[in-house]
């Protein structure tokens, strides 16, 4: 759960060095919709908030010596509020001030309107949590993402469906817009690589028997010759949660339930993986795991500090040019250096296929090439890359 | 002849020990075995100078550095998830001793008089300083988070750690027991060796595909090499563990997920060789005579034996699951 926070509060770490200070904000709303209360019936969470302050004050630590050594003070600052307008003004205000990062723990909507308030000359901005395609095809000029987009996880997905010949698919979906975009993104995927959609189906929470074809499970999978497997898209994850072993045909389902593609999980044990987690939950009061909106963050401020602490042209234009270059290699303990892609602003890296507690694939699995870079052959590569 | 033994003995982290002939106790025996650990099974594995397995030693969770100590008598296993050093006789094979250390030990150090023992706690950032007679830490030094490579130079003066998550080498002086030097390399730096005859910290970074020259005198960067065998594409190469020959004239550099080890030459730093190995090729031994190399693969469960005369694999040979560091004791 969010901390209770006022409407807009502010926290400062510093980190003690010399000349410059660098300031860089996390922004979050609250309540964030994504995360609302009201769908966890009986109090149980299908959706746990992130910690996205402890995860950013993390990498402020990880980095703390580094920092030092560049002669760098970093001031960090957590700002929340409860709905759009707030945050755009929190923003600008920060910008202001002379603010360098924004990083941006919002829904896509919010993410397009600070971004598009703040102009090109604003602090350089980083979505760490919405995963809409539609956003990286805005191409902001000043905006990165370092949350995986849909497209990304799909391709994750479909990379471990064709490895294990599961090649008809029956698609589920929710009704709200994520959810459709979630399944378009999908089935976009799927066809790159001709997998079968046995049928895409929208389901209902209601018990309402005239809507009975879509709330109950076996009608919602039923009634159809065959499929391999189920891809539900269900970002409340409500619904989801009850269709394992309930299928009408015993097939494996996968996407919100089941088998997840994710920027990170706390069960993943190589890469120095499980020295991230426990730094993360040892300065937690909730000890909660470092869930895929944390290692967002974490990895958003890692990326901007590493930048700044490592350029040798110590000029802003000059550091925002290697923070989007290939040169960054990033280490985010999953393995691979990661950057940021020219064409979209989008962290290239690899997703982890996981259950509630194994990692059992990560993507790009073993066999997929890509003519330049093995993590491009996850999320839309540069040749089909067009803005909107 | 102190001198010349400390001196000797820092040179890598691998093989540090087992070329030294002491010339005094008479228990060392020079077995001639080679000693493999295996992080995810929990054990060390024994081979005879022929690579017949002859014995397997369950260690406490997670064996991963090891060191021998200056007369070659007892073996030091960091074990990182029972947060303890374990001491094997190396003649009876048999575990006599442990020493409890911080969170997670992963690579270690002795002091030149082996007083010491220098560990780096990868779970809580500390370089830890136990007194071997008195089995109590002494003194902790802050690092940067996941602290990795630990290497002294030849007097024992100066105490080099690599940070994986700061990307720097954190100089630090034995004496006062605080960093006083803060060199920032590549991505994920990981191991040293010190070479015998240019005064040069050698350090691998796994993530950035790179191995940077340090000069020792001044701890500026002289010089960063960088690797692509054939086949492979540059992120694919990540180096991390790292031998020369006694006279520092060849370097072998294994290659990680390139599968392959580089032999390079000491002095120019050229590139001689590339040899295939197995899979994520981490540690690299010699045996005294330099006439073979041996590689751990982490990922493939197996050690591979190089000749290093025609460069060339000879054969690999299963060991137990994630092999970390070989040993020979010859």
């Amino acid at each position: 759960m969010r901390p209770a926070l006022g409407l807009i509060l502010s926290l400062w770490a510093t980190v003690a060095g010399a000349q410059e200070t660098l300031k860089i904000a996390v922004i979050s709303l609250n309540p964030d919709p994504r995360y609302d209360e009201a769908m966890a019936y009986a109090r149980i969470e299908t959706n746990q908030a992130s910690d996205p302050l402890t995860a950013a004050e993390l990498a402020l630590a990880d980095m703390g010596m580094l920092l030092d050594t560049a002669g760098l003070t970093v001031e960090l600052r957590s700002i929340t509020a409860a709905d759009l307008e707030g945050v755009s003004a929190a923003a600008a205000q920060f910008a202001v001030q002379g603010g360098r990062y924004l990083i941006l723990d919002l829904p896509a909507d919010e993410v397009d309107a600070v971004v598009s308030a703040l102009g090109p000359e604003g602090p350089l901005s980083i979505n760490a949590t919405a995963a809409e395609d539609w956003l990286r095809r805005r191409c902001h000029p000043r905006l990165l993402h370092t949350a995986a987009s849909d497209r990304m996880t799909s391709d994750a997905l479909i990379q471990h469906f064709v490895k294990q010949r599961w090649n008809r698919v029956l698609v589920l979906h929710g009704k709200t817009s994520r959810d459709l975009a979630r399944a378009e993104s999908f089935i976009e995927a799927a066809s790159r690589f001709r997998l079968r959609i046995a049928d895409q189906r929208a389901f209902d929470l209601s018990t309402n028997p005239a809507l009975r074809e879509q709330n109950n499970i076996a009608l919602l999978t039923g009634n159809l010759r065959d499929y391999d497997v189920v891809f539900v898209a269900d970002s409340f994850g409500e619904y989801s949660r009850y269709l394992p072993f309930q299928t009408a045909l015993p097939r494996p389902v996968v996407g919100a339930t089941g088998l997840v593609p994710l920027e990170w999980h706390w069960s993943l044990e190589r890469y120095g993986a499980p020295q991230v987690n426990s730094r993360f939950e040892t300065r937690q009061e909730l000890v909660q795991r470092m869930s895929w909106q944390d290692w967002s963050v974490w990895i958003a401020t890692r990326a901007v500090l590493t930048a700044e602490a490592k350029s040798r042209d110590r000029g802003p234009a000059a550091i925002e040019t290697f923070l989007r270059s290939p040169d960054l290699r990033l280490d985010g303990s999953k393995g691979a250096q990661l950057s940021f892609r020219s064409w979209d602003g989008q962290l290239r890296q690899p997703i982890l296929l996981a259950t509630t507690n194994a990692v059992i694939a990560i993507a790009p699995l073993e066999g997929y090439l890509h003519r330049t870079n093995t993590l491009d052959s996850l999320g839309v590569d540069e040749p089909e890359f067009s803005c909107d | 002849m102190i001198t010349f033994r400390s001196f000797l003995r820092s040179l890598t982290i691998f093989t540090a020990a087992f070329f030294l002939i002491p010339p005094l106790p008479a228990l060392a025996r020079e077995t001639g075995r080679i000693f493999v650990s295996n992080e995810r099974s929990h054990t060390v594995w024994v081979f005879s100078p022929e690579f017949e397995h002859i014995a397997t030693i369950e260690t406490s969770r997670r064996p991963r550095d090891m060191k021998l100590n200056g007369d070659r008598t007892l073996l030091y296993v960091a074990c990182g998830d029972d947060d303890v050093i374990d001491i094997i006789d190396v003649e009876t094979l048999e575990i006599v001793d442990s020493i409890p250390t911080g969170p997670s030990p992963e690579v270690f150090e002795f002091s030149p008089d082996e007083s010491l023992l220098y560990v780096s706690n990868e779970e809580d950032s500390m370089l830890e300083i136990i007194d071997l007679e008195a089995r109590i830490t002494i003194h902790y030094v802050p690092t940067g988070a996941e602290p990795e490579g630990v290497i002294t130079s030849e007097d024992g003066s100066t105490i080099y750690v690599t940070s994986e998550v700061a990307d720097m080498v954190h100089v630090i002086e034995a004496a006062a027991g605080a960093v006083i030097d803060n060199i920032v390399v590549g991505t994920r730096p990981r191991r040293f060796v010190l070479t015998p005859t240019t005064n040069e910290l050698w350090v691998s970074a796994e993530l950035s595909s790179e191995i940077y020259i340090i000069d020792r005198a001044s701890n500026e960067i002289t010089e960063v090499l960088s690797f692509l065998p054939p086949g492979f594409r540059p992120e694919d190469v990540t180096p991390v563990g790292m031998t020369l020959t006694k006279d520092g004239s060849r370097g072998y550099i294994s290659l990680g997920r390139a599968n392959h080890i580089a032999v390079i030459d000491g002095i120019s730093h050229e590139i001689i060789d590339y040899v295939l190995v197995g899979r994520r090729a981490w540690s690299i031994a010699l045996t005294r005579d330099e006439k073979l190399a041996v590689v751990a693969n982490g990922l493939s469960d197996d050690i591979t034996l190089i000749d290093t005369e025609s460069l060339r694999p000879i054969r690999s040979i299963p060991v137990g699951q994630v092999p970390h560091t070989i040993i020979i004791d010859d």
